[in-house]
């Protein structure tokens, strides 16, 4: 799940999110600015408009979504059993609870009451296993749902889903965040598009990555306020920028930090920042070539200036970090010392780890996401500091994908879903990881790792939690320098408006307009 | 050209009375066979054109399974997808299959799974719709504006259009569509800065078509002015255009009755050759306009490697330019005829 790389392409923003799957951070339902004042209105429409490309719009709920406005679309109208939250990074929707074994293998999911079709049939766990199989059976299934077979999903009685994981799994909940769509068993798959589904919103038509959507009256999580909700699909997050500055559209999804720029000018124009949206570390390859020994990697990690790079390359929306991965997740070690510029102890580092400063050293990046280039590029000025010799090299998305990722000595990469450090150590970090960008192999982290994802008691879990993310901190071969704010315009009577990173941003149930 | 071309024009007169008996069937057999081997060259042509788009998306890195996978899915994942998708047949097949395909009007499945014909079918139309008035546009606008140089040639008027037409040819498209956003849409509000679609997926209301409309053909109208000013004076040097002008007659009616007839051909070239420039303007255009057209829907095509969809457009938009090159030819050719 995470980040199907081209979709980011028209980038222009944070995009982000786009591409994460799993997981998501945040919180659930938390308003941009509602606590304003005024009681909730019912009512009116709100034109949102959201990033995607007319050659990959995709109906399907299974299917990769690589546009913003899609995934939009298909999460307005059909549920997922859990959706991302703001205080645990798990939040109930379709499935109203959750329940692990003792060996953290077998997870019993609790369907909601009262759950129903927008055609009146109310949900089973039929349906929900048979949707999560359909899911295991798309080429990306595997990534979607890892160590959980189709055949050990399992329906028991009317309410109750079973998923049975291959190996104990502490972090089980937040795979089911972000595409366990729900549809009626049985859908055939040409009728997936006009599907009915069991979300806050029923589909009025679509067309061309287009749609309205309308209140679904009877939705099990409550009372949904606006009349309608209508998505405008755009290519560019300038024409997008624009149709909002112009007031064709109410809220501009995920425009990114130039039209926030633009636009704090505006007093009719809210900035809705959501944090720790993307983060674009650096790899420094852990495996082999010049930046194996962790001297080196130290040494880069203090020659880099934090703030500066916020502040420049992300125009200041954004928070410095820390060399963790998963900055949202409520149980981020926020109490290990923040890493900050030393110039002397980097070249020292660098001294007596041997490194050859006479030559120039290749940085490989892309435009896929708004500011990544920017990114390398600066890193590259403030390293030559402590005389390490960089040279960018900026390569085309697909390139880049095909040659360099996994395999280049360093490179710069992005994350969307920033609210779990296990998620990111699991994709990332752990030995056998299938995306384990730098190459790095711990055994004490892959230690602290299983014993995390195996440790039932909460207590026990925080604390292996953290001595994960010291290890992380101090070895790992990614540099993170700071984690982007996912940004979204919106005119001023907009209220209600999700404040979560990631896919946390199509939480749009309780938006309502005061006007 | 305009020269050439007016060098059979040099029996004015002669041609209506003379001609009728002479050529019953043979003019038109001769005329569908030119016709017939024409399309067939642009025909062969196009073919030509689609096997390089094949070849050319096989020789980018990456291809469409990859390009439409998520981050991390297994190399077992991929090779499932690329069976899906047919990608594991050499690139030979891949095509031959497409083209056979292409005479029904099967354009083939996008590597995500959505029927090609269907993916163009709201915005080839929108696209045409664009690019057919901007064509118009560029028409009127240059004609009325070479001709109205012409009237006066080194007049005012001449120097004034000429040195704009100038300055603006050499204008990008998407400068002219930046600034037309901030002055007709952000700062007077007159216009709306993007456009939305409707439940049918056509521009929501015709205000919306004014700016890219005019994005895409003010720099076409300098280049166009300028071919029709220079083909209206290259006509006027004819011998029987300077016999019109001693005989006194006015000069609108030397205008219209003898420079334009005789210019035609050449600014019918022009205007051809803009076609094309128009459709491709289309793509950036519609990028900042958020116009529902094909080009979004090409630029996303190559970032996915996905051939079939880049060889649709490609297909449809090389069959709408040769239409329209054919019918500058018979333009030209009934122009040039017509005067024999």
């Amino acid at each position: 799940m995470d980040i199907n790389r081209r979709q980011v392409l028209w980038a222009g923003g944070a995009i982000g999110a786009s591409a994460l799957l799993a997981a998501c951070s945040g919180g659930g339902d938390t308003s941009a600015k509602a606590a304003a004042g005024a009681k909730p209105r019912k009512g009116g429409t709100l034109r949102v408009g959201a990033l995607g490309r007319a050659s990959a719009v995709t109906r399907d709920p299974h299917a990769t979504q690589a546009n913003e406005s899609d995934y939009l679309i298909i999460s307005l109208v059909h549920d997922t059993l859990t959706t991302p939250g703001a205080k645990t990074n798990t939040a109930p929707r379709l499935a109203s609870g959750w329940k692990a074994s003792d060996d953290l293998k077998t997870w019993r999911f609790t369907i909601a009451e009262g759950a129903k079709f927008h055609d009146g049939t109310p949900v089973t766990a039929e349906d929900a296993v048979w949707s999560l199989r359909r899911l295991r059976g798309t080429p990306s299934g595997a990534s979607r749902l890892p160590g959980i077979k189709a055949e050990n999903i399992k329906a028991e009685g009317t309410g109750t889903v079973v998923m049975v994981s291959d190996y104990a799994n502490a972090e089980l909940p937040v795979l089911t965040r972000l595409t366990t769509f729900v549809l009626k068993k049985d859908t055939k798959d040409s009728e997936i598009d006009k599907a009915p589904g069991t979300g806050p919103f029923t589909l009025d038509w679509f067309r061309s990555g287009n749609a309205r959507l309308v209140r679904n009256e009877n939705w099990h999580g409550g009372e949904v306020l606006l009349d309608a909700i209508e998505v405008k699909i755009f290519e560019s997050p300038q024409a997008m920028s624009n149709a909002l500055l112009a007031g064709q559209i109410d809220v501009a999804s995920n425009v990114g930090a130039v039209a926030a720029r633009t636009a704090e000018k505006r007093e009719d124009i809210q900035v809705v920042r959501r944090p720790n949206d993307m983060a674009m570390p650096i790899v420094m390859r852990t495996a082999g070539g010049p930046f194996a020994d962790p001297k080196v990697r130290e040494a880069l990690r203090l020659a880099v200036d934090r703030e500066a790079m916020v502040k420049q390359v992300l125009s200041g929306y954004g928070t410095v970090g820390n060399d963790i991965l998963g900055t949202g997740d409520p149980a981020y070690a926020k109490d290990i010392p923040q890493r900050t510029r030393d110039l002397a102890r980097a070249k020292s580092l660098l001294e007596e780890a041997g490194f050859d400063v006479s030559r120039t050293y290749k940085l490989v990046t892309t435009e896929d996401i708004s500011g990544l280039a920017e990114s390398a590029t600066l890193f590259a000025t403030q390293v030559r500091e402590a005389g390490v010799k960089i040279e960018v090299v900026k390569q085309e998305s697909a390139t880049f994908w095909d040659r360099t990722w996994l395999k280049g000595d360093l490179y710069t990469t992005y994350w969307g879903t920033n609210d779990s450090v296990l998620f990111l150590a699991s994709k990332t970090m752990v030995s056998e990881s299938a995306q384990n960008e730098a190459g790095w192999k711990n055994t004490a982290f892959d230690a602290a790792y299983r014993k995390t994802v195996g440790t039932k008691d909460a207590a026990a879990r925080a604390k292996v939690l953290r001595e994960l993310q010291q290890l992380e901190h101090d070895a790992s071969g990614y540099l993170l320098w700071g984690v982007a704010d996912g940004i979204d315009l919106a005119a001023a009577p907009v209220r209600g408006l999700p404040t979560l990173p990631g896919y946390g941003r199509v939480q749009l149930e309780r938006a309502w307009l005061a006007r | 050209m305009a020269g050439s071309l007016s060098g059979t024009a040099t029996r004015p007169g002669t041609g209506p009375a003379g001609g009728e008996d002479l050529r019953p069937a043979r003019p038109v057999l001769s005329w569908v066979l030119r016709l017939g081997g024409l399309l067939a060259r642009r025909a062969l042509l196009l073919a030509v054109l689609l096997a390089t788009v094949f070849a050319a998306v096989e020789l980018l890195p990456g291809d469409a399974a990859n390009a439409t996978s998520e981050r991390g899915e297994s190399a077992a994942d991929l090779a499932q997808r690329r069976e899906l998708l047919g990608l594991d047949r050499p690139v030979l097949t891949r095509f031959t299959d497409w083209m056979t395909g292409l005479p029904t009007g099967d354009l083939g499945t996008s590597a995500r799974g959505e029927s090609v014909a269907e993916l163009l079918s709201r915005p080839f139309p929108n696209t045409l719709l664009l690019g057919g008035l901007a064509l118009l546009a560029t028409l009127g606008v240059s004609l009325a504006l070479g001709c109205w140089a012409a009237l006066k040639p080194g007049g005012k008027a001449d120097r004034a259009v000429s040195a704009t037409a100038t300055g603006i040819l050499a204008l990008p498209e998407f400068v002219v569509a930046v600034a037309l956003v901030l002055v007709f849409a952000l700062w007077t509000d007159w216009l709306p800065a993007v456009t939305l679609t409707d439940a049918d997926g056509s521009p929501a209301s015709w205000q919306m078509l004014v700016l890219p409309v005019l994005a895409l053909s003010i720099p076409q109208i300098g280049w166009n002015t300028r071919i029709v000013r220079a083909a209206l004076a290259d006509e006027a040097t004819a011998p029987h255009v300077e016999t019109a002008v001693i005989d006194g007659l006015p000069r609108h009616r030397i205008l219209t009755h003898h420079l334009l007839p005789g210019a035609m051909p050449t600014i019918a070239a022009g205007i051809a050759t803009s076609t094309g420039m128009l459709l491709g303007g289309a793509v950036v255009v519609e990028t900042i306009f958020n116009y529902p057209g094909i080009g979004s829907v090409l630029a996303g095509a190559v970032t996915d490697r996905d051939s079939p969809v880049i060889a649709g457009v490609v297909a449809v938009t090389g069959a709408v330019i040769t239409g329209v090159l054919l019918l500058a030819d018979l333009v030209r050719t009934w122009a040039s005829g017509g005067r024999i």
